[in-house]
């Protein structure tokens, strides 16, 4: 059984030398056929075309900080409605359908109060 | 279909939380907040009442201990004597707050929220019946406490207690949560009555380490929550830099809650396996009441002083617990021992708050929380002084004080289990209860006796006057140490009636 | 089913998250850390739902509350280390001994 086992990663490891054969040989093949040519423009940091500004390590503004911890935790609740839409349908079939939805109701106007909270203190102006 | 009866204390609760939410956000003054958040206690209360009383009154069925959703709920006499504490108790802490956060320009909306949010986790607790429920009911509990240790934003103490008290928090959930899935691992079960069942047949197998082990982290996770030693490092600091009614509120609430939770897992899920908790704790309740007492006694900030001292009365408190180490320990003294430990927990949630309502007063007038501004109090304060003396002896454990019941009780628990290490345990007690005195007597004798220090302001002080809601959490406190005291035998029924939890259900 | 390798994963990343929140001086590497500590308590559930074949996916469930309770829990700190940095300039544990014996 542990034979069997660890006979399935030879596949993985197979698959993890064929592409880095692939990947490595593509480069080194490129690299024997390219005019190498070095230049300060091309080292540069590629930001969509136009000339980047500041660099690479700059710190991010306080402000998107509190977006990010308001879209983490709205982000994480999402995750008890996922197993109440798995089940929602057996419930239904139990006759017991309307009670199942007023509870998940019941969560969400919950969330949202705190959304409404946040946006009453003014933490989601963007000026 | 669900028992709303039986969830209406922790329903209800949870609507006063998202009306004081609610009301934050109108444009109305800030005590509002206040105001609903103590009705909305107290109006839980109200179904906490009538399930207590359901055998006398006609419109409810009594059916003894009512569980739900499946075995992971259950409300029994247990569960409702600690929802009635936890409630009680944290009424107190908010009328302790009021006139703090008032006096400062204090954030009080969310102040309120946080902790109602916090009481709902506590009530949660009490009705605990599986790993799972337990765990979110002891973040409920621990979450908002972090905010709250750091309210006073601007100061850096404050900052630092928040700081220390979030990481220890986290780490100690970490350590719980990693016993908890050994020992789902290792019994396929997360409700304690499965657990107990599936344990009995664990030992001697080949799973018997990895239970072990998941068991002593669970401990661990619960020794951090209740501030034993050695887990306590985080107590004294988060104690003296958080504002003081969280400070109240931290080791009243949010301690009984990690006990209750101890209680549950103790006494359900490991009932069979005393043998591995009762060394445990025996340790624990023997460290955390020599160090907790010794350190005590070279306090200069009478704040700090309550944290340790907070410290070794959670060491008494685990002292039944311990007892348990003797082999072959019997039900009639794990129920000895269980009684003791919810005695001690009612009796000193009292005192406890007690003692900070005063230290609240107090330095309200002083703005100092050192021992050596409180001399002479009883010259220009002789009622807060009184009271100060009450709740210092009652904590010690002085006749006819409250807190001797609480002694007397443990102390019996102890000794009935006999042998050795009970006593040994009894003798370490009672050395440390003399310990005890020596501190809590010499700030009473200091605020009593000697002259109050050249730079307060005598004759101002003592025109000031205590704010009324603060005087409220006085008198209530004041009126439960000395009537408990006086007439144990109302709490030690109370006691009883949750004996039957104790002899399993 | 095996689960010895499940384990063996789940205690190597605890015993790592433990490591780092001894000896990281960053507050938010602590708070790496602890997260690290909870996934490998995930890995240890999930692994243990399977192996148990849990009829009702209690190792499942416990999993789902604990992602949730870690993602408030990152949430307050954050807020805190913040708060910490606004006043001092610095998130450095170490540097935070106002409060001493």
């Amino acid at each position: 059984m542990l034979d069997q086992y660890f006979g399935d990663y030879i596949t993985v490891a197979a698959f993890i030398a064929v592409g880095a054969l692939l990947v490595g040989g593509g480069m080194f093949a490129s690299s024997l056929l390219r005019p190498d040519k070095p230049t300060k423009v091309k080292s540069e940091t590629y930001e969509c075309g136009i000339d980047p500004v500041g660099g690479g390590w700059s710190q991010s503004h306080i402000r998107y900080y509190i977006f990010a911890l308001l879209f983490l935790i709205f982000d994480v609740e999402a995750v008890f409605i996922f197993p109440w839409a798995v089940r929602i349908e057996d419930f239904a079939a139990a006759g017991l359908g309307g009670f199942i939805f007023v509870e998940m109701v019941i969560f969400i106007v919950i969330l949202l109060l705190g959304l409404v909270y946040a946006i009453r203190k003014g933490v989601l102006r963007w000026e | 279909m669900i028992d709303y009866h039986a969830l209406a204390p922790e329903l209800l609760l949870a609507g006063t939380v998202l009306a004081v939410l609610t009301v934050d956000l109108l444009r109305v003054e800030k005590y509002w907040v206040a105001v609903v958040g103590l009705f909305g206690l107290f109006l839980s209360f109200i179904p906490v009442l009538t399930l207590g009383f359901c055998d006398t009154l006609t419109f409810c069925e009594d059916t003894g201990t009512r569980f739900l959703f499946g075995e992971s709920y259950a409300v029994d006499s247990f569960s409702l004597v600690l929802k009635a504490l936890f409630l009680g108790s944290a009424f107190v802490a908010v009328l302790l707050s009021v006139g703090y956060l008032e006096s400062d320009r204090f954030w009080q909306g969310e102040f309120y929220f946080l902790m109602l949010s916090s009481v709902l986790g506590a009530v949660v607790m009490a009705s605990s019946r599986d790993l799972v429920t337990i765990f979110v009911a002891l973040e409920l509990v621990t979450g908002p406490t972090f905010l709250m240790a750091g309210w006073r934003k601007g100061d850096p103490r404050s900052n630092e207690a928040m700081l220390k008290f979030f990481i220890i928090g986290v780490l100690s959930a970490a350590l719980l949560l990693f016993g908890m899935s050994l020992v789902y691992g290792t019994t396929g079960e997360l409700t304690f009555a499965g657990i107990r069942a599936e344990a009995a047949g664990i030992r001697g197998g080949d799973l018997e380490a990895l239970f072990t082990v998941g068991v002593l982290f669970t401990l661990l996770g619960f020794a951090f929550k209740v501030s034993a030693v050695p887990f306590h490092f985080w107590t004294p600091d988060t104690y003296e830099g958080s504002p003081t009614p969280v400070t109240a509120y931290l080791s009243v609430v949010s301690k009984t809650a990690g006990f209750v939770g101890l209680l549950a897992i103790c006494y359900l899920a490991f009932r069979d396996a005393t043998f591995l908790w009762g060394p445990a704790l025996w340790v624990l309740a023997a460290a955390s009441m020599t160090v907790g007492n010794l350190a005590a006694l070279r306090q200069t900030n009478i704040v700090r002083l309550l944290g340790y001292s907070s410290i070794a009365q959670g060491g008494f408190i685990l002292v039944p617990f311990g007892a348990a180490v003797a082999a072959g320990v019997t039900d009639v003294q794990l129920e000895e021992a269980f009684f003791a430990t919810v005695t001690y927990l009612l009796i000193y949630a009292f005192m406890n708050l007690g003692a900070f309502a005063v230290i609240i007063a107090g330095g309200n007038r002083l703005r100092s929380a050192e021992i050596g501004d409180w001399a002479g109090m009883f010259g220009y304060a002789p009622g807060l002084a009184t009271m100060l003396a009450v709740f210092f002896f009652s904590l010690a454990g002085i006749p006819p004080l409250a807190g001797w019941f609480a002694k007397f009780v443990m102390f019996r628990a102890v000794l009935s289990v006999g042998g050795g290490w009970a006593a040994a345990l009894a003798i370490i007690a009672a050395v440390n209860s003399v310990i005890a005195f020596v501190y809590y007597a010499k700030v009473v004798k200091s605020a009593f006796m000697d002259p109050a220090p050249e730079h307060v302001a005598v004759a101002d002080l003592a025109r000031m006057p205590t704010v009324p809601s603060l005087q409220f959490a006085l008198v209530l406190t004041v009126a439960g140490v000395i009537v408990l005291g006086i007439f144990p035998g109302i709490i030690a029924e109370i006691g009883e009636l949750t004996k039957t939890f104790a002899s399993g259900f | 089913m095996i689960i010895t390798q499940f384990v063996i994963l789940g205690a190597a990343l605890f015993a790592l998250g433990v490591y780092g929140v001894l000896s990281r001086r960053n507050a938010v590497l602590v708070l790496l850390s602890v997260e690290l500590m909870l996934a490998a308590v995930n890995i240890n559930l999930v692994a243990f739902d399977a192996f148990v074949a849990d009829r009702i996916a209690g190792g499942q469930i416990f999993a789902l509350f604990i992602i949730a309770v870690a993602a408030a829990e990152v949430g307050i700190g954050l807020a805190i280390v913040l708060l910490i940095f606004r006043n001092r300039r610095s998130a450095n544990v170490d540097e935070l001994d106002l409060l001493k014996l």
